[in-house]
């Protein structure tokens, strides 16, 4: 039971916020990564949401949020001639990631933002509790 | 219960029959007080027994919220949204605590004033 309503619900989202504020982070650093356990060049990943019910004591079911899964982006990476490079072809074309820092910089704000409004409901939620304990005062 | 209320102010004037007429209502005045076990404490450990697992709820909701503290600390998790949550939420049960503590402080107090 908890005393600070909503709070469950929240905390899920923020799991998953942070989660996909990681994956941003993941494919940041590896923007340059020629080369992975997987063979080829890094491929951006993508975190994708589904709702999670979660049951109350007594409660109704109330529905919170959790990382269904990370997929790989699979659009081609660019092409860049490096001969010198260890994982050029033999055209001395290299495959770069395709991460787009561009997208990655907007999708670091969106998380950190949807972060930061659920923070905003943390706090509401126990205004309220301990505005509601001042009944009577 | 109004009723028993407005007997004092009609009392004197009346005639002994019609204060043999108001009796059962005396009695139904009454009866809702038995009806709550109001006047016969059936169950003496009840209030203490609420008392007590209101503390051991906000105790459990401490050792939670530093158990959780002590997993992200240690490093065993990285969920610091849940330490911190866990941490409002004992603070808030303890504010509850508190608060019914205060009341019931008031409620000794006031009876404690009562003119006898």
């Amino acid at each position: 039971m908890n005393i600070i309503s909503g709070i469950d619900i929240t905390s899920g989202a923020l799991a998953a916020q942070r989660m996909r504020l990681d994956i941003v982070a993941q494919n940041i650093a590896n923007a340059q990564t020629t080369r992975t356990s997987a063979g080829g060049p890094y491929q951006r990943q993508i975190v994708s949401f589904e709702t999670e019910m979660v049951k109350r004591s007594g409660g109704q079911m109330l529905q919170s949020v959790h990382v269904s899964g990370v997929t790989a982006d699979r659009t081609p990476g660019q092409q860049v001639y490096n001969p010198q490079h260890p994982d050029a072809g033999p055209d001395g074309l290299v495959t770069m990631p395709n991460v787009n820092l561009a997208y990655e910089m907007v999708d670091l704000i969106t998380a950190s933002r949807a972060y930061e409004a659920n923070l905003s409901v943390v706090k509401n939620a126990k205004n309220m509790a301990m505005k509601t304990l001042e009944i009577g005062k | 219960m109004s009723s028993i209320g407005s007997i004092p102010s009609t009392l004197p004037g009346l005639p002994a029959s019609q204060l043999q007429g108001l009796l059962p209502q005396l009695k139904v005045g009454a009866n809702p007080a038995d009806a709550l076990h109001l006047s016969q404490p059936s169950n003496p450990e009840g209030f203490g027994k609420m008392l007590d697992g209101l503390v051991s709820m906000v105790d459990a909701k401490q050792a939670q919220a530093s158990d959780l503290t002590r997993k992200v600390l240690l490093g065993d998790t990285d969920q610091l949204h849940q330490s911190v949550i866990a941490m409002q939420e004992a603070s808030t049960a303890f504010s509850l605590m508190v608060e019914v503590r205060n009341k019931l402080v008031e409620s000794y107090q006031e009876l404690m004033r009562m003119q006898v």
